[in-house]
C-alpha cells in the first residue's frame, strides 16, 4: 500500500510522540515551579516514560534517541553527564527483557514492576553519584525523590495512556 | 507471515537482534565513559554542557514564565490574605529599622573617618547584573541554578550570586546566554566564612540538605545559637561581609546553619561582580568567557554600577 506525503508526514509525527515527549517532561523536570522543596525531590518523569515506552512500544523508542534525551537532562539539571543517561538505559532495558509481564495484565503490575525497576537504578545511581564524589551521598533525598516518582507514576502513565490511544496509535 | 528458510527475514533477524544487543551494550559503555570524561574536566566536555544548554536556555526562559506567574499569583493572593496582620508588623519592624538605621548612619561617619585617618585601601567598585533564575536544577544530587544571563551580559566565572536576604553561591558555568551559580548548599560548595560575633574563621560546606555546615572552626571557638555567618573574603573569591545565614543547631560537633536565602521564591538573583580575581580558575585551557573579560567595560551595557 503506497501512502501520501501527508499521511508519511502524520505517520512520522505519531511515530516521534514518545521520544518527543520525554524530551519535554526532561526539560519540565528542570523548570522552576515554586512549590517548597520541589527542586530536591523532582519525580523522575523520564525514567516513567522510558518504562511506559519500552513496556508497550519498544519500537518507538531506540535506546540511542532516549540516551541522547538522558544527557540534555544531565546537561540541563548539572548532574554528572552520562548519569541519567545511564539510569534511562537501565530502565529501558529491564522494562524491556520484562515486558511479556506486563503486557496485558493489570496496571498495578506495571506499577509494582516500575517499582522494583526503578528501584534497581535509584540505588545505582545513588552508587555512581557517591562514586563520583568519593564519599557517601546522604541517601535521603534520593529516597524521597524515588518515593515521590513511584507514587506519581500512575498520573503520569495516565497521561501516556491517553496519548498512547489518541496520538500515537 | 509464514517464514520461508532462507528468506530475508529469517536471515536479518538473529543479526538485528545482536546488533540491538550490541548497541544497548555500546550506549551503557558510552555513559560510564561520559561520566568519566566528565569527572575529568575535559574542556571538550565542558564546551559541549555549555553549548547545548545556551541552545536550550531560551526554552526553558520561556517556560519558567508561566510557572514563575502561577506561583505569583498564589503569593500575591497569601498576601491579599495576611494583608493587616502584616501591616502592624511592619511597622513595628520600621520603627525597630529606623533605629538600626541611625546606628549605622553614626557608624558609617565614623568608619569614613576613620579610613581617612589610616590611609584605608577602599575595596574596588562593584557593578551587577540581575537575572532571572530559569532552571531550578539537581534532584538528589546537586543544588544548581540556571540563570538567564551569561557571558554577553558580563558574567564571569566566580561572581557572588545574592538576594536581598544573603548570599546565594557562586558562578561556576557561563555560556553565552546562560550561567550557572552553584548553591552554598551543594556538596561541592565551600565557602570561607567567619562567624560574625567572635570573628571565628571557618568554612561553610554544603552536604546537599537545606542546612549546610560549619566546618574547620578554631579548637577554642564559642559558636552559639543564633550566632550570624558571614562571607570571611579569604581566597578572594567573594568579598567579606556578605551574609550567609544563622547558626540554627549545634549538635555536639555538627553545626547547622540555616541560610537566610529563601531556596523556595529563588527567582531573581543579583550577580555581584566586586573585580575579585578570586582562585576560582578554569579548569583547563582558555576559558569560553575570557575574550569578554578585557573589554566588558566597552560593552557592558547590562552592567550598572551599584548606587551605593
Amino acid at each position: 500500500m503506497r501512502m501520501t506525503a501527508t499521511q508519511r508526514v502524520d505517520l512520522w509525527l505519531r511515530h516521534a510522540t514518545p521520544i518527543a515527549l520525554t524530551v519535554l517532561l526532561a526539560i519540565l523536570s528542570v523548570v522552576p515551579i515554586g512549590v517548597p522543596g520541589y527542586a530536591t525531590v523532582v519525580p523522575a518523569y523520564t525514567a516513567m516514560a522510558a518504562f511506559y515506552w519500552a513496556v508497550f512500544r519498544p519500537d518507538l523508542q531506540p535506546p540511542f534517541a532516549l540516551f541522547l534525551v538522558g544527557v540534555l537532562q544531565d546537561i540541563l539539571a548539572a548532574t554528572p553527564l552520562g548519569m541519567t543517561a545511564l539510569s534511562l538505559m537501565v530502565v529501558h532495558g529491564l522494562a524491556l527483557s520484562q515486558r511479556r509481564a506486563f503486557l496485558g495484565k493489570p496496571f498495578a503490575l506495571a506499577w509494582l514492576g516500575f517499582l522494583l525497576i526503578h528501584g534497581l537504578s535509584a540505588l545505582l545511581i545513588w552508587l555512581l553519584a557517591s562514586m563520583l564524589v568519593l564519599q557517601p551521598i546522604g541517601p535521603e533525598p534520593a529516597v524521597f525523590q524515588y518515593l515521590v516518582t513511584v507514587t506519581l507514576f500512575p498520573l503520569v502513565a495516565w497521561i501516556f495512556v491517553r496519548m498512547h490511544r489518541y496520538v500515537v496509535r | 507471515m509464514a517464514r520461508r528458510p532462507g528468506s530475508f527475514i529469517s536471515v536479518a533477524q538473529p543479526v538485528r537482534s545482536f546488533w540491538s544487543r550490541f548497541a544497548f551494550a555500546l550506549l551503557l559503555a558510552g555513559a560510564f565513559t561520559l561520566m568519566l570524561l566528565g569527572k575529568a574536566d575535559v574542556l571538550l566536555v565542558e564546551r559541549f554542557r555549555t553549548g547545548v544548554a545556551d541552545v536550550v536556555a531560551p526554552v526553558l526562559e520561556v517556560l519558567s514564565r508561566p510557572a514563575a506567574s502561577v506561583a505569583d499569583t498564589v503569593a500575591a493572593m497569601r498576601r491579599l490574605r495576611d494583608l493587616r496582620v502584616e501591616n502592624e508588623r511592619l511597622r513595628v519592624d520600621n520603627g525597630r529599622l529606623e533605629r538600626w538605621q541611625h546606628v549605622a548612619r553614626r557608624l558609617e561617619a565614623e568608619n569614613k573617618a576613620l579610613r581617612a585617618l589610616n590611609n584605608f585601601v577602599s575595596e574596588p567598585g562593584t557593578s551587577f547584573v540581575t537575572a532571572r533564575v530559569i532552571a531550578d536544577a539537581g534532584g538528589a544530587f546537586v543544588r544548581s541554578a540556571m540563570i538567564s544571563a551569561g557571558a554577553d551580559q558580563g558574567v564571569r566565572r566566580g561572581l557572588a550570586a545574592v538576594t536581598g536576604e544573603g548570599l546565594v553561591g557562586g558562578v561556576v558555568d557561563v555560556g553565552q546566554r546562560h550561567a550557572r551559580v552553584l548553591l552554598i548548599t551543594d556538596l561541592n560548595s565551600q565557602i570561607p566564612v567567619v562567624v560574625e560575633r567572635t570573628r571565628d574563621p571557618a568554612v561553610l560546606a554544603g552536604d546537599n540538605t537545606r542546612l549546610p555546615r560549619l566546618v574547620y572552626l578554631p579548637q577554642n571557638a564559642q559558636v552559639l545559637a543564633g550566632d550570624r555567618i558571614v562571607t570571611s573574603g579569604h581566597g578572594g573569591v567573594f568579598p567579606p561581609g556578605l551574609p550567609i545565614g544563622v547558626v540554627t543547631s549545634i549538635v555536639e560537633s555538627t553545626i547547622k546553619i540555616t541560610p537566610y536565602v529563601d531556596w523556595n521564591r529563588l527567582e531573581y538573583v543579583r550577580l555581584v561582580d566586586y573585580g575579585l580575581g578570586g582562585v576560582v580558575k578554569p579548569s583547563s585551557g582558555t576559558p569560553p568567557f575570557s575574550l569578554m573579560g578585557q573589554d566588558r567595560a566597552g560593552r557592558g551595557s547590562a552592567l550598572k554600577p551599584d548606587p551605593q
